[in-house]
């Protein structure tokens, strides 16, 4: 990089580097479908995974933990044969 | 000596029946009832995909369009056929530049015809531009719509 790029930046790299910022983006979903599924934990779950394979994000364990605060105290801690209810993804 | 026969007997009167099946001409894709009235499964598809900036009590969007202001709430509106009750709708919306915007999905269990839509919205405004929402059905992309926001 020359003496005048460090000065005043050079401007073909920034735009290749400019992205747009979707960090505030918030989204949602509803349906005429019905909803109103249970999953069964087996040996090897983890609400990871199970809202990995249920909802394709692995992230939304949170909403899985959400929806069964009564029955699971500890979120890395599920035990098989326990009934979770899924909530919408 | 019968038992080492019965795997491919078996096996054949399966594959014979599987061809009188298929043979039989159209699809119905309705939901299908067995005599005890139980619904089966049958497949889902992705009918249509329509955007918009407003929606109905219905999920149908009552302004469609695939051009945008930055401050409108954008719907995808997906239409689907079949009868499954663990069916994964996922929205993938990304910016011009293939840029990830978000993603979300849904799991409805699937009864004939249904509507579910997907929204986005960006309280600082949507950068103008072109962009993108795929939608995957189980995890595989069906469709696809670009939409401008000026």
């Amino acid at each position: 990089m020359g003496v005048l790029d460090k000065l005043f930046g050079n401007d073909s790299d920034k735009d290749k580097k400019a992205t747009a910022d979707f960090s505030d983006v918030r989204s949602g979903s509803s349906s005429t479908a019905a909803f109103n599924r249970t999953y069964t934990v087996v040996a090897g779950d983890s609400l990871s995974k199970i809202a990995k394979r249920e909802y394709g994000d692995a992230s939304k364990w949170h909403r899985i933990f959400e929806a069964n605060r009564d029955k699971i105290q500890n979120p890395d801690l599920i035990q098989p044969g326990q009934v979770l209810n899924l909530p919408q993804g | 000596m019968l038992r080492y026969f019965r795997g491919p007997i078996v096996g054949t009167v399966c594959f014979a029946l599987t061809l009188t099946a298929s043979g039989c001409g159209k699809k119905d894709k309705a939901s299908v009832e067995t005599a005890s009235g139980a619904a089966v499964s049958t497949p889902v598809s992705v009918t249509d995909v329509k955007l918009g900036r407003a929606l109905g009590a219905d999920k149908r969007l009552t302004d469609e369009t695939d051009k945008f202001r930055p401050a409108d709430v954008i719907y995808a509106v997906v239409e689907t056929q079949g009868t499954a009750p663990n069916t994964l709708l996922q929205a993938h919306w990304t910016y011009q530049d293939g840029q990830l915007v978000d993603e979300s999905s849904r799991n409805i269990s699937a009864a004939g015809e249904d509507v579910t839509e997907f929204h986005v919205s960006k309280p600082s405004g949507w950068p103008k531009g072109k962009y993108t929402v795929q939608i995957l059905l189980n995890g595989a992309p069906v469709e696809s719509k670009d939409f401008e926001v000026k």
